[in-house]
């Protein structure tokens, strides 16, 4: 690449060398000269409303806004004269009377801020809180840097209610500005549409159409909107009150294999709130609601459960951790391994996978280590992992030129997958989408089939019955198709027979897939072995064409309809093909209602709470940073199942770190070590024992998880997470 | 010889006997205007009429020639003899000039406007030399009212399509830039930018796809020149877009014009498939390597899209909101390709240099304002219409020797539209060209004057352009959006009585803050109107703050009604129309008029006047209220 | 009977600068954008229904709810307005009993200004329906709209 050139022009008497393509607003902003303005934010297009940022330039007439008008070479730029200093204050005062500023001028207001803390109810000023934004305004800022002390002219007080029906945020529009970034962050960046500018003039406003309810309108809730909004206008529900976090750490989303970048909102030691992070690689900051928004709600849940418990014919009593660790390794102690089953969650780090592998392989010498999915997955349980394992990294979708989607929506997940299909679609991609119900992907689609899954296969024979390169001795360029399968696909009960085709669409037509699976760590969860039949280490690729190993069908293998003495749950709950089991373990973050009662519950921690490390879907090694302490008496995983074989074994698996965890884990998965490297899998085959299944057959398949379903640890987030709720219904009745 | 060879000289020929006419022709006004006055209802009459006297002869339909307020206009060319106008005709009048000219072959001399023969005719005055038509020179206007719209052959006929064939024969896009360029065509749209200047710009520009779009938005209330010149030659503005597609090298042409307009669209849509037939558009026109389109983009009710970018962003579909330049469009406009936007105007006079050469163009005007530039004149003026004269004739030969003056007495001129300023007695003398409407406070704009006598209250007018413009303000920058109605909200104080004096400074501060501050030309203008009503009518603003007084009788807040009781013959009418019961009063007597029930909706005043009995017995009084 | 949208479709291209076209289209078919002919535009050119309604609610020509018999229309261009077309817009209101932008109860009218119709020379003018009414005056318009049943 060659070096851009450089430009030279003068802003402010100073000469200073700027890049070619950029705003003067950039220009000024690379060399540390302030110009106020509030309609410009990075990454959004510029759009020159709130005329803040204007400017003097030489040869230009007027006063042109810095945020639009490009540098030129040899441009002179005066941008703080006395004639722009008064004309922003002019201008300031006209914005500052669409909304409400008692903020800034009243005469009360720093006695008032003193008293804002007061409990008495007697007749002192307690302060008018009347907007949520206090102190994290950028109103407030620029008044104050621009040296506005009052204003001269009355307010209009637009009068709208506070906007409230919506999950997780409210709309407050009589604090609006009309700066509309959240109009340009809702089209331009999400792709979404669901804000626009309404109406002209004094009557522009900024919403769905005709009024309706941003649920009804598509809205995917990612709060893109809320994060970009300069006022109190928007404001997300939880923490609306909280004013300004004193803290932020960036962290990986543990709520699908996407692996966004989070910056949790910390203050006092509690996480409430979490914004997307737009320099993000994985992401681009394009969270989806569950990221966004899920997360303070539920690792602040009621549910917690703060300390270990035992359940006695009174029910359940609060235990010392050391009386609980004694009566877990009292059950698993010289215990048969046959009759030891241990659940892990594909959410769980892969520290605490790798300590639960070798709990169980190394400590209670067991291969009755199994994950839910196979009992989601049934029978297409290797398919679906060699799928998952298969999946390419999301950005062949930027130079795809065919994109197919099999039952995959984006509204309320994998969001930074469907805008990536989305400006590929704009950008005249052709995009088919498949499915059952409407998919959010319709609306930019050249072609939509909408059928029952039982059709789904001769539909995708026609669509490799087109493909070019079907017949021999065509040579044609390699094309790049890519297909993205989502939940409509892996919850069905027929899902096998899309599998079927999906692979002959990988294999033979060189298809790309990418699998919109919720199994977080599931990459993870495989390479630590966590699962029967496959070792530690075994499925990741180390470059050569090796396969990897063949597994007896799971649910054989796991043998659910047998008796167990113990059941030990690691972040999961108990499901519904839980064997019988005379004893069993619940560790997990919240407390579970379930027909078979736990015998003894261990508190875990939540991954806001502890360090660790997950692999992506796309293989890539994230990081998970602590933010806040753990709740309550509550520990990590790990640590949990350390302090059990520690009593079981002395020495056996002690561990005091999660460093000496990682340690311990690059040793043992050599390929694990290099984390730049987007991991690869080798691809497991099915074994045939000649074992038949035994025992009562699982339930009916048609109760098997819901495409619309969200869990995080076994957990549904509708039943802890309020705003998930009213997202849940609505898919459910679409 | 080409299609259009045939055509042209098939059209001469048919023009020659059209004027050397063996049977009558009756020309009916029918634009919008002549409508608007009953044209088609006459023609209905002419029709009924020529079958039921078994008469020969040909009607047609032709624009309008200027004098608006002389429609409905009627002319009758009899075989041998010269076109006859009759003014103001109504179904009366229709039949007795049918009956004396049409029948009896006599022109009606006394209810006959004018003849457009070269000598004398029947105690007739020539048409041309009608006081509204004398000083004026007719360079854009010059087929309006004369031919038939609807004809292209006509239009052919009158050496239509000869500037844009010398062009495209004769010399490259460049040299029809140079021309333009000597001509000293400026945009007439509003701001006067040189024409050739925007189109080197373009010309310069890489890219395949360029696009010529023609700004037919006409806005300005007030104003109707490009109505009335699309309506009556259309086929002049569409030779001014071939002629400028092909100086920039676009193969796209956009007509933009208001849905409001129905027959400007109606006899754009019609001339476009003329000239398709004529293989004047489509691909290699005239087995030249230019190859050009034309389509027509109805406006959908938004001033604000007159602006060029935001008229831009409402034919790519979006909301018609300004944006910030540069890129100027002839770089990058229309789906991002280099754009040219001009007026209706402008592409009408384009054919007229093309054909006549610069030269002939800058005989018109004076330096550095070249040309013609049509107006509509209207307002409280004796002969309201629409007038063409050269760049630098003076305010008072156009309101007083081609308007005939005002009703009552002059108090202001608005030129310019909404954009524009209020222009008072001193001004008279002032040229009309760019520099000198500039300098006063004002702009030329598209070309709409508004005259006011005494009976505009000049600051109701500045509320009327303020309030036009804020509820035009598209809601993108804060200076307008917000600026323009606070403007609004303190002139409301002022007519209501309630204003202060403080209220001028902070008047002129937002005007000043909103000029400067605005992000585009509906904006940084609109207070315009505002700053220059402030600057020469103080006084009638400090009358309406001090005295609660509004001399022209027009704030509400600020008069009352009465009844003169000696010149009240009892009528009644005014009790019969009232609307609340205010006037009571049996017949024959003087009436009462309760002050407390009147809601000033000026109906008995209305009707008071207009009653020949009983003459102005209700009279408007103004600045009791408060004192 | 009216043309389907479908059938207005057929006439424009699925390219967003066809939106405005297509709505007047659908507006001069149906007299207005109902909320089922909003999704179907919305679908045809891949734009959200929002979006859709934001570039329709700018322009004063489109309309959301279904239309009186018929649209009158007070010009209140500057001419016009110099010459009395508030007075007549306050006339209508009072005789109508709606405000400006609003429909009779008995659905017998619609009342609008209009900026400018361009016939400021015969000022000040009223619309009805297609019929433009010059030189009005209050009295006169009264009895003018006795003539729209």
């Amino acid at each position: 690449m060659t070096k851009e050139k450089k430009l030279s022009i003068t802003i402010d008497n100073r000469k200073v060398a700027v890049k070619p393509n950029i705003t003067i607003l950039q220009a000024a902003r690379e060399h540390n000269i302030y110009i106020p303005s509030l309609c410009t934010l990075e990454p959004l297009p510029s759009y020159g409303a709130c005329r803040l940022c204007i400017v003097e330039v030489d040869g230009l007439r007027g006063f042109p806004t810095s945020c639009t008008t490009p540098v030129d070479d040899g441009m002179v730029v005066r941008t703080d004269t006395a004639e722009i200093r008064t004309l922003r204050q002019e201008v300031l005062k006209l914005l500052l009377s669409e909304h409400p500023a008692s903020c800034l001028f009243c005469t009360e207001h720093d006695e008032c801020k003193d008293y804002q803390g007061t409990i008495r109810k007697v007749g002192v000023t307690t302060g008018c809180r009347y907007c949520p934004n206090d102190s994290l305004c950028e109103l407030q800022t620029i008044t104050e840097k621009i040296g506005l002390t009052e204003t001269s002219y009355p307010v209009y007080y637009r009068g709208f209610p506070v906007e409230k029906s919506d999950p997780f945020y409210d709309r407050d529009y009589n604090l609006c500005i009309l700066c509309g970034r959240c109009v340009r962050v809702c089209n331009d960046i999400r792709m979404n549409g669901t804000l626009s500018f309404k109406e002209r003039g004094k009557q522009t406003t900024i919403g769905a159409a005709l009024d309706r309810t941003h649920l009804d309108a598509g809205c995917e809730f990612c709060g893109a909107c809320v994060s970009v909004c300069p006022t109190g206008a928007l404001s997300t529900k939880v923490s609306k009150w909280y004013g300004k976090p004193d803290g932020e750490t960036k962290t990986t989303c543990v709520y699908c294999p996407v692996g966004c970048e989070l910056l949790l909102q910390i203050k006092n030691n509690e996480t409430i709130d979490v914004f997307p992070n737009y320099d993000s690689t994985i992401d681009q900051g394009l969270l989806c609601v569950k990221g966004r928004f899920a997360i303070p709600e539920y690792v602040a849940s009621p549910e917690r459960l703060a300390t270990p418990q035992r359940m006695t014919p009174l029910g359940y009593e609060d235990i010392s951790w050391d009386d609980a660790i004694d009566e877990a390794a009292e059950k698993l102690s010289g215990i048969n391994p046959e009759d030891v089953l241990i659940v892990v969650s594909p959410q769980l780090t892969n520290e605490d996978l790798f300590v639960a592998e070798r709990f169980a392989r190394e400590l209670i010498g067991t291969d009755q280590i199994m994950s839910v999915l196979i009992t989601d997955m049934r029978e297409e349980t290797v398919s679906f992992l060699n799928l998952a394992s298969a999946s390419s990294p999301f950005n062949v979708i930027d130079t795809a030129d065919t994109i197919l989607t099999i039952g995959f929506d984006s509204t309320y997940g994998f969001t930074p997958i469907g805008i990536k299909i989305k400006k590929a679609a704009k950008a005249g991609v052709n995009l088919t989408t498949l499915s059952v119900h409407e998919s959010n992907l319709d609306i930019v689609s050249g072609e939509t089939f909408q059928m029952n899954v039982t059709k789904w296969p001769a539909l995708l024979d026609s669509i490799m019955g087109k493909m070019p390169g079907n017949g021999k001795g065509t040579k044609l360029k390699p094309l790049n198709k890519v297909v993205v399968i989502g939940a409509e696909v892996i919850f069905s009960p027929k899902r096998g027979a899309v599998f079927e085709k999906i692979v002959e669409m990988k294999d033979r037509f060189g298809w790309k897939v990418i699998v919109a699976h919720p199994y977080t760590n599931l990459m993870g969860l495989l390479a630590m072995g966590a699962f029967p039949g496959i070792k530690r280490g075994e499925i990741v690729s180390d470059g050569t064409k090796s396969t990897g190993p063949a597994v007896e069908d799971p649910l054989s293998a796991m043998d659910l309809a047998r008796h167990r003495k113990v059941v030990y749950l690691i972040g999961e709950v108990p499901f519904e093909n839980l064997p019988e089991c005379d004893f069993l373990i619940y560790q997990n973050a919240l407390s579970v209602k379930s027909t078979r009662k736990p015998d003894l519950v261990l508190p875990s921690s939540l991954f806001t709470e502890l360090s660790g490390t997950i692999i992506s879907a796309e293989g890539r090694i994230l990081p998970i940073r602590k933010a806040t302490d753990p709740y309550g008496k509550s520990m990590p995983d790990w640590q949990i199942i350390s302090k059990i074989s520690e009593k079981i074994k002395s020495g056996a698996l002690k561990y005091s770190s999660i460093s000496a965890i990682q340690t311990d884990i690059k040793k043992q998965v050599k390929s694990l070590s290099d984390v730049k490297k987007r991991l690869e899998f080798r691809k497991i085959s099915a074994k045939t024992s000649g074992k038949g299944r035994t025992g009562k057959r699982l339930s009916d398949p048609k109760s098997s998880r819901k495409p619309w379903e969200e869990k995080y640890r076994g957990i549904a987030l509708k039943d802890v997470v309020s705003g998930m709720l009213v997202i849940e219904e609505r898919r459910r009745h679409e | 010889m080409n299609k259009l060879d045939k055509e042209i000289t098939l059209a001469k020929k048919k023009w020659a006997s059209f004027q050397d006419n063996k049977e009558p022709i009756i020309y009916i006004g029918a634009a919008s205007c002549g409508r608007a006055a009953g044209a088609l209802d006459l023609r209905t009459r002419i029709n009924d009429f020529i079958e039921e006297k078994k008469v020969k002869a040909t009607i047609i339909e032709v624009g309008c020639i200027g004098p608006c307020y002389l429609e409905p206009l009627i002319d009758i060319k009899m075989p041998g003899q010269p076109r006859v106008s009759y003014n103001n005709v109504n179904a009366k009048t229709l039949s007795i000039i049918l009956k004396s000219h049409l029948i009896n072959g006599v022109a009606h001399a006394k209810l006959a406007l004018g003849h457009f023969g070269k000598k004398g005719f029947e105690g007739i005055p020539q048409f041309y030399e009608l006081p509204m038509l004398k000083p004026q020179v007719r360079v854009v206007l010059r087929n309006c009212g004369l031919i038939d719209p609807e004809d292209i052959d006509q239009y052919l006929a009158v050496d239509g399509y000869q500037g844009f064939i010398k062009a495209i024969t004769t010399m490259t896009p460049d040299d029809v830039i140079g021309v333009v360029r000597q001509a000293g065509l400026r945009g007439r749209g509003g701001a006067g930018f040189p024409t050739h200047k925007k189109w080197a710009v373009c010309r310069n520009s890489p890219g395949d796809q360029k696009y010529l779009i023609c700004n037919a938005d006409e806005g300005d209330p007030g104003a109707f020149m490009n109505r009335s010149l699309i309506e009556s030659d259309p086929h002049a503005v569409l030779e001014g877009m071939l002629i400028a597609g092909y100086a920039i090298g676009a193969s796209k042409g956009i007509v933009y014009i208001r849905a409001e307009y129905p027959l400007a669209i109606e006899r754009l849509k019609f001339a476009i498939k003329q000239m398709k037939d004529c293989g004047l558009l489509g691909k290699n026109i005239l087995r030249s390597d230019f190859s050009f389109d034309i389509r027509i983009k109805e406006g959908a009710g938004a001033f604000v899209c007159g602006e060029e970018t935001a008229l831009i962003g409402s034919i790519e579909g979006k909301r018609g909101m300004p944006k910030s330049r540069p890129p100027f469009p002839a770089i990058s406009g229309l789906f991002g390709a280099p754009t040219i936007i001009n007026n209706v105007e402008t592409m009408g006079t384009l054919p007229n240099i093309l054909r006549n050469g610069a030269e002939w163009y800058t005989k018109f005007g004076k330096e550095g304002n070249r040309g013609t530039k049509t107006f509509s004149l209207v307002g409280k003026i004796r002969r309201p219409g629409l007038i063409e004269v050269q760049l630098g004739t003076s305010l008072r030969e156009i309101i007083f020797d081609i308007g005939g003056g005002v009703q009552k007495n002059f108090k202001a001129i608005q030129t310019g539209g909404p954009s524009g300023g209020c222009l008072s007695e001193e001004f008279l003398d002032l040229a009309v060209d760019y520099e000198s409407l500039a300098a006063a406070g004002s702009i030329m704009g598209s070309g709409g004057l508004i005259v006011m006598d005494e009976d505009t209250c000049i600051v109701d007018l500045a509320k009327y352009f303020l309030d036009f413009t804020q509820k035009e303000s598209c809601g993108k920058c804060v200076p307008c959006r917000v600026g323009t109605r606070h403007m609004v909200e303190i002139l409301e104080r002022i007519t209501h009585g309630e204003g202060n004096p403080e209220d001028l400074l902070a008047l002129r501060t937002l005007g000043d803050t909103i000029k400067k501050g605005a992000l585009c030309g509906l904006g940084q203008t609109a207070p315009n109107p505002v700053l220059t009503t402030l600057r020469y009518f103080r006084n009638e603003y400090l009358e309406h703050i001090n005295n609660h007084r509004c001399r022209a009788t027009v704030c509400k807040e600020l008069i009352e009604y009465r009844v003169i009781k000696e010149k009240c013959t009892g009528c009644q009418s005014c009790v019969r129309v009232c609307p609340t019961g205010a006037i009571t009063g049996p017949r024959s007597e003087p009436h009462n008029l309760d002050l407390t029930k009147c809601i000033k909706c000026r109906s008995c005043y209305e009707i008071c006047r207009f009653d020949a009995i009983a003459g102005d017995a209700i009279v408007i009084q103004t600045g009791e209220k408060k004192s | 009977m009216p043309e389907t949208i479908e059938a207005i479709f057929k006439k424009h291209g699925r390219t967003s600068d066809e939106l405005i076209p297509i709505l007047q289209d659908v507006q001069k078919e149906f007299g207005y954008i109902a909320q089922e002919s909003l999704k179907k535009i919305s679908r045809y050119l891949k734009l959200s229904e929002n979006l859709v309604f934001g570039v329709a609610s700018f322009y004063t020509q489109f309309r959301f709810t279904e239309p009186g018999k018929h649209a009158v229309k007070v010009c209140l261009g500057t001419a016009c307005h110099v010459r009395g077309g508030s007075t007549l817009l306050d006339t209508l209101e009072r005789g109508l009993g709606i405000s400006c932008g609003e429909t009779t109860e008995d659905r017998r009218f619609d009342l609008e200004r209009v900026a400018c119709l361009g016939c400021c020379a015969l000022s000040p003018v009223v619309q009805i329906d297609r019929d433009i009414y010059s030189r009005m005056s209050v009295n006169r318009l009264t009895e003018l709209l006795k003539k729209y049943e």
